[in-house]
Protein backbone atom coordinates (compact mmCIF):
# COMPACT_ATOMS: atom_id res chain seq x y z
CA UNK A 1 0.00 0.00 0.00
CA UNK A 2 1.11 3.92 -1.02
CA UNK A 3 0.11 6.73 0.78
CA UNK A 4 0.53 10.27 -1.31
CA UNK A 5 1.37 13.20 1.22
CA UNK A 6 0.20 16.07 0.63
CA UNK A 7 3.53 17.58 1.06
CA UNK A 8 5.77 14.44 0.02
CA UNK A 9 4.47 12.82 -2.80
CA UNK A 10 3.67 9.26 -2.95
CA UNK A 11 5.41 7.02 -0.65
CA UNK A 12 5.48 3.15 0.39
CA UNK A 13 3.62 2.44 3.98
CA UNK A 14 6.50 1.76 5.86
CA UNK A 15 7.34 5.18 5.93
CA UNK A 16 4.03 5.93 7.89
CA UNK A 17 2.07 4.95 10.92
CA UNK A 18 -1.52 4.12 11.79
CA UNK A 19 -2.83 6.38 14.41
CA UNK A 20 -6.52 5.27 14.50
CA UNK A 21 -10.09 6.39 13.73
CA UNK A 22 -9.93 9.71 12.48
CA UNK A 23 -13.54 10.69 12.65
CA UNK A 24 -14.01 10.39 16.85
CA UNK A 25 -14.18 13.68 18.36
CA UNK A 26 -13.00 14.68 22.21
CA UNK A 27 -16.39 15.35 23.89
CA UNK A 28 -17.29 17.95 26.20
CA UNK A 29 -16.01 18.36 29.66
CA UNK A 30 -18.83 17.64 31.02
CA UNK A 31 -20.56 14.78 28.76
CA UNK A 32 -21.75 11.57 29.79
CA UNK A 33 -19.49 8.86 31.56
CA UNK A 34 -20.74 7.14 28.68
CA UNK A 35 -19.81 9.56 26.18
CA UNK A 36 -15.93 9.22 27.68
CA UNK A 37 -15.89 5.72 27.70
CA UNK A 38 -16.96 6.05 23.96
CA UNK A 39 -14.73 8.33 23.16
CA UNK A 40 -11.57 6.41 25.05
CA UNK A 41 -12.11 2.74 24.61
CA UNK A 42 -14.80 2.14 22.03
CA UNK A 43 -13.87 1.87 18.48
CA UNK A 44 -16.07 0.87 15.33
CA UNK A 45 -14.71 -1.96 12.99
CA UNK A 46 -15.94 -0.87 9.51
CA UNK A 47 -15.68 -2.79 6.75
CA UNK A 48 -15.57 -0.50 3.77
CA UNK A 49 -14.71 3.28 4.01
CA UNK A 50 -13.09 4.30 6.69
CA UNK A 51 -11.43 7.84 7.81
CA UNK A 52 -8.47 7.47 9.59
CA UNK A 53 -4.83 8.99 10.86
CA UNK A 54 -1.82 8.20 9.58
CA UNK A 55 1.76 9.80 11.22
CA UNK A 56 4.64 10.49 8.07
CA UNK A 57 6.73 9.86 10.80
CA UNK A 58 9.70 8.58 8.46
CA UNK A 59 9.13 11.86 6.06
CA UNK A 60 7.56 15.53 6.84
CA UNK A 61 6.12 14.32 10.22
CA UNK A 62 2.56 16.05 9.48
CA UNK A 63 -0.29 13.54 10.19
CA UNK A 64 -3.10 13.12 7.53
CA UNK A 65 -6.46 12.12 7.64
CA UNK A 66 -6.64 9.67 4.60
CA UNK A 67 -10.02 7.91 3.82
CA UNK A 68 -9.50 4.58 2.42
CA UNK A 69 -11.54 1.14 1.79
CA UNK A 70 -10.34 -1.30 4.38
CA UNK A 71 -11.18 -4.19 2.59
CA UNK A 72 -9.22 -3.33 -1.07
CA UNK A 73 -6.79 -0.81 0.70
CA UNK A 74 -7.70 1.71 -2.13
CA UNK A 75 -7.33 5.77 -1.34
CA UNK A 76 -9.94 7.94 -1.80
CA UNK A 77 -8.30 11.25 0.33
CA UNK A 78 -5.28 11.90 1.88
CA UNK A 79 -5.16 15.59 3.79
CA UNK A 80 -3.06 17.03 6.10
CA UNK A 81 -4.91 16.49 9.62
CA UNK A 82 -3.95 20.29 10.49
CA UNK A 83 -6.08 21.54 7.91
CA UNK A 84 -9.17 19.15 8.15
CA UNK A 85 -9.06 20.49 12.20
CA UNK A 86 -8.93 24.22 11.21
CA UNK A 87 -11.62 23.53 8.61
CA UNK A 88 -13.97 21.76 10.95
CA UNK A 89 -13.60 25.04 13.77
CA UNK A 90 -14.16 27.26 10.90
CA UNK A 91 -17.49 25.31 10.50
CA UNK A 92 -18.35 25.21 13.87
CA UNK A 93 -17.97 29.09 14.28
CA UNK A 94 -19.74 29.41 11.48
CA UNK A 95 -23.14 27.55 12.79
CA UNK A 96 -22.96 29.28 16.20
CA UNK A 97 -22.91 32.94 14.60
CA UNK A 98 -25.85 32.09 12.47
CA UNK A 99 -27.78 30.02 15.65
CA UNK B 1 40.18 26.25 32.16
CA UNK B 2 38.01 24.23 30.74
CA UNK B 3 38.95 21.85 28.58
CA UNK B 4 38.93 22.41 24.89
CA UNK B 5 36.82 19.62 23.30
CA UNK B 6 37.64 18.77 19.65
CA UNK B 7 34.62 17.55 17.07
CA UNK B 8 35.17 14.08 16.67
CA UNK B 9 34.04 12.88 13.55
CA UNK B 10 31.02 10.26 12.85
CA UNK B 11 32.56 7.86 10.79
CA UNK B 12 35.80 6.73 11.32
CA UNK B 13 36.39 5.89 7.67
CA UNK B 14 37.83 8.38 4.84
CA UNK B 15 36.51 7.74 1.82
CA UNK B 16 34.99 4.84 -0.63
CA UNK B 17 35.93 4.63 -4.06
CA UNK B 18 33.94 1.85 -6.33
CA UNK B 19 33.29 2.01 -9.92
CA UNK B 20 33.86 5.43 -10.76
CA UNK B 21 31.59 6.15 -7.53
CA UNK B 22 33.27 8.17 -4.31
CA UNK B 23 31.19 8.01 -1.15
CA UNK B 24 32.57 9.70 1.51
CA UNK B 25 31.83 12.45 4.75
CA UNK B 26 31.43 15.79 3.95
CA UNK B 27 33.19 18.20 6.01
CA UNK B 28 31.44 19.62 9.19
CA UNK B 29 28.70 22.25 8.21
CA UNK B 30 26.67 24.49 10.12
CA UNK B 31 23.00 23.77 10.60
CA UNK B 32 19.99 25.12 12.05
CA UNK B 33 16.61 24.20 11.96
CA UNK B 34 13.73 27.11 11.81
CA UNK B 35 10.13 26.14 12.63
CA UNK B 36 7.56 29.35 12.33
CA UNK B 37 5.29 30.01 14.68
CA UNK B 38 2.21 29.82 14.23
CA UNK B 39 0.13 32.64 12.88
CA UNK B 40 1.59 34.74 10.81
CA UNK B 41 5.21 33.69 11.97
CA UNK B 42 5.25 31.60 8.35
CA UNK B 43 4.89 35.06 6.27
CA UNK B 44 6.60 36.99 8.70
CA UNK B 45 9.41 34.13 8.68
CA UNK B 46 9.16 34.03 4.69
CA UNK B 47 9.83 37.78 4.72
CA UNK B 48 12.79 37.96 6.30
CA UNK B 49 14.56 36.08 4.55
CA UNK B 50 13.97 37.13 1.67
CA UNK B 51 14.90 40.74 3.13
CA UNK B 52 18.39 39.13 4.62
CA UNK B 53 19.18 36.53 2.19
CA UNK B 54 17.59 37.59 -1.29
CA UNK B 55 15.82 34.14 -1.47
CA UNK B 56 12.63 32.23 -1.09
CA UNK B 57 12.45 29.43 1.66
CA UNK B 58 10.76 26.81 -0.79
CA UNK B 59 7.14 25.74 0.04
CA UNK B 60 7.98 22.01 -1.66
CA UNK B 61 11.05 19.76 -0.99
CA UNK B 62 13.27 21.60 -2.75
CA UNK B 63 17.00 23.79 -2.07
CA UNK B 64 17.64 27.34 -2.76
CA UNK B 65 20.95 29.04 -2.10
CA UNK B 66 21.98 32.24 -2.09
CA UNK B 67 23.27 34.22 -3.93
CA UNK B 68 27.48 34.31 -2.76
CA UNK B 69 26.70 30.48 -2.68
CA UNK B 70 27.93 29.93 1.26
CA UNK B 71 24.20 29.16 2.94
CA UNK B 72 21.74 26.55 1.59
CA UNK B 73 17.88 26.56 2.80
CA UNK B 74 16.23 23.12 2.85
CA UNK B 75 12.64 22.51 3.28
CA UNK B 76 12.14 20.05 5.97
CA UNK B 77 8.25 19.68 6.65
CA UNK B 78 5.64 21.75 7.13
CA UNK B 79 6.16 26.11 7.83
CA UNK B 80 9.81 24.00 9.13
CA UNK B 81 13.34 24.69 7.08
CA UNK B 82 16.98 23.52 7.68
CA UNK B 83 19.83 26.44 6.95
CA UNK B 84 22.94 24.89 6.34
CA UNK B 85 26.52 27.16 6.08
CA UNK B 86 29.96 25.91 6.28
CA UNK B 87 31.71 25.30 9.40
CA UNK B 88 32.45 28.93 10.90
CA UNK B 89 29.59 30.85 9.13
CA UNK B 90 28.53 31.76 12.64
CA UNK B 91 24.96 30.77 11.43
CA UNK B 92 22.90 30.30 14.40
CA UNK B 93 24.16 34.38 15.55
CA UNK B 94 22.85 35.80 12.36
CA UNK B 95 19.67 33.87 12.44
CA UNK B 96 19.21 35.07 15.57
CA UNK B 97 19.41 38.76 14.38
CA UNK B 98 17.37 37.69 11.28
CA UNK B 99 14.22 36.04 12.58
CA UNK B 100 14.26 34.65 16.45
CA UNK B 101 10.62 36.68 16.79
CA UNK B 102 9.02 34.93 14.28
CA UNK B 103 10.04 31.01 14.41
CA UNK B 104 11.86 28.57 16.84
CA UNK B 105 15.63 28.20 15.93
CA UNK B 106 17.90 25.26 16.65
CA UNK B 107 21.34 24.44 16.03
CA UNK B 108 21.65 20.88 14.70
CA UNK B 109 25.66 21.08 14.00
CA UNK B 110 25.91 18.53 16.44
CA UNK B 111 22.85 16.10 15.33
CA UNK B 112 23.52 15.42 11.68
CA UNK B 113 26.49 14.27 9.87
CA UNK B 114 26.49 15.10 6.09
CA UNK B 115 27.45 11.87 3.88
CA UNK B 116 27.98 12.17 -0.13
CA UNK B 117 27.63 9.81 -2.61
CA UNK B 118 28.81 11.01 -6.10
CA UNK B 119 29.72 9.13 -9.63
CA UNK B 120 28.03 8.02 -12.53
CA UNK B 121 26.40 5.00 -11.04
CA UNK B 122 25.07 7.10 -7.77
CA UNK B 123 21.28 7.08 -8.65
CA UNK B 124 21.28 3.19 -9.18
CA UNK B 125 23.39 2.96 -6.25
CA UNK B 126 20.82 5.34 -3.94
CA UNK B 127 17.90 3.46 -5.47
CA UNK B 128 19.16 0.21 -3.85
CA UNK B 129 18.99 1.41 -0.43
CA UNK B 130 16.16 4.36 -0.75
CA UNK B 131 12.44 3.73 -1.46
CA UNK B 132 11.87 6.97 -3.55
CA UNK B 133 12.01 7.43 -7.31
CA UNK B 134 15.13 9.45 -8.42
CA UNK B 135 14.62 9.10 -11.84
CA UNK B 136 15.31 12.68 -13.18
CA UNK B 137 11.82 13.20 -14.04
CA UNK B 138 10.99 12.79 -10.38
CA UNK B 139 13.82 13.97 -8.55
CA UNK B 140 16.62 16.49 -9.74
CA UNK B 141 18.90 18.88 -9.16
CA UNK B 142 18.07 20.44 -5.43
CA UNK B 143 15.08 18.11 -4.33
CA UNK B 144 15.09 17.61 -1.02
CA UNK B 145 13.51 14.52 0.66
CA UNK B 146 12.70 13.35 4.26
CA UNK B 147 12.39 9.25 3.58
CA UNK B 148 14.46 6.65 4.68
CA UNK B 149 17.76 4.72 3.82
CA UNK B 150 17.55 1.55 4.70
CA UNK B 151 15.89 1.55 7.81
CA UNK B 152 17.69 4.80 9.10
CA UNK B 153 16.04 8.01 8.68
CA UNK B 154 17.76 10.28 6.78
CA UNK B 155 17.00 14.05 4.64
CA UNK B 156 18.49 13.29 0.91
CA UNK B 157 19.53 16.11 -1.24
CA UNK B 158 20.85 16.34 -4.79
CA UNK B 159 23.38 18.70 -5.55
CA UNK B 160 24.46 18.53 -9.11
CA UNK B 161 23.49 16.44 -11.71
CA UNK B 162 26.55 13.70 -12.06
CA UNK B 163 24.70 13.14 -9.64
CA UNK B 164 25.93 13.64 -6.23
CA UNK B 165 23.68 13.16 -3.09
CA UNK B 166 24.00 14.42 0.27
CA UNK B 167 22.80 12.13 2.70
CA UNK B 168 21.78 14.35 5.97
CA UNK B 169 21.98 11.37 8.86
CA UNK B 170 21.70 11.65 13.00
CA UNK B 171 25.30 11.52 13.67
CA UNK B 172 24.91 8.19 15.94
CA UNK B 173 23.65 6.37 12.61
CA UNK B 174 26.31 7.68 10.17
CA UNK B 175 28.55 4.73 10.82
CA UNK B 176 26.07 2.38 9.99
CA UNK B 177 24.78 4.07 6.50
CA UNK B 178 28.47 4.32 5.76
CA UNK B 179 28.27 0.52 6.52
CA UNK B 180 25.11 -0.17 4.30
CA UNK B 181 26.67 2.48 1.65
CA UNK B 182 29.68 0.10 1.56
CA UNK B 183 27.60 -3.01 0.91
CA UNK B 184 25.77 -1.36 -1.39
CA UNK B 185 28.84 -0.38 -3.74
CA UNK B 186 30.60 -3.90 -3.59
CA UNK B 187 27.72 -4.76 -5.39
CA UNK B 188 29.26 -2.67 -8.33
CA UNK B 189 32.30 -4.02 -10.28
CA UNK B 190 35.10 -3.58 -8.89
CA UNK B 191 38.67 -2.58 -10.17
CA UNK B 192 42.14 -2.20 -8.87
CA UNK B 193 41.34 1.29 -9.07
CA UNK B 194 39.05 0.83 -6.13
CA UNK B 195 39.95 2.03 -2.21
CA UNK B 196 38.86 2.23 1.24
CA UNK B 197 41.05 4.05 3.31
ZN1 LIG C 1 5.03 13.75 4.20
Amino acid sequence: MRLTCPFCGSRGLEEFTYRGDASVRRPAADASEQAWVDYVYLRDNPCGRHQELWYHGAGCRSWLVVTRDTRTHEIFDVRNARDVAVAERQTEAGKGENS
Amino acid sequence: MADQLLPVLPVKYGSLRVGGMTFEQSPLAETVSLGAFSGDGRDALVNRIHEAFGVMLPEHPRAVHTMDGRCAFLWNGPSQWLAIAEDGAGLLSRLREVCEDVCALTSQSDSRAILKLSGPDSREAASRLVPIDLHPRAFGKDHVASTLAGHIPVIMWQTDDVPTYLFLVFRSLAASLFHDFSVVLNGFSSSEMDTCV
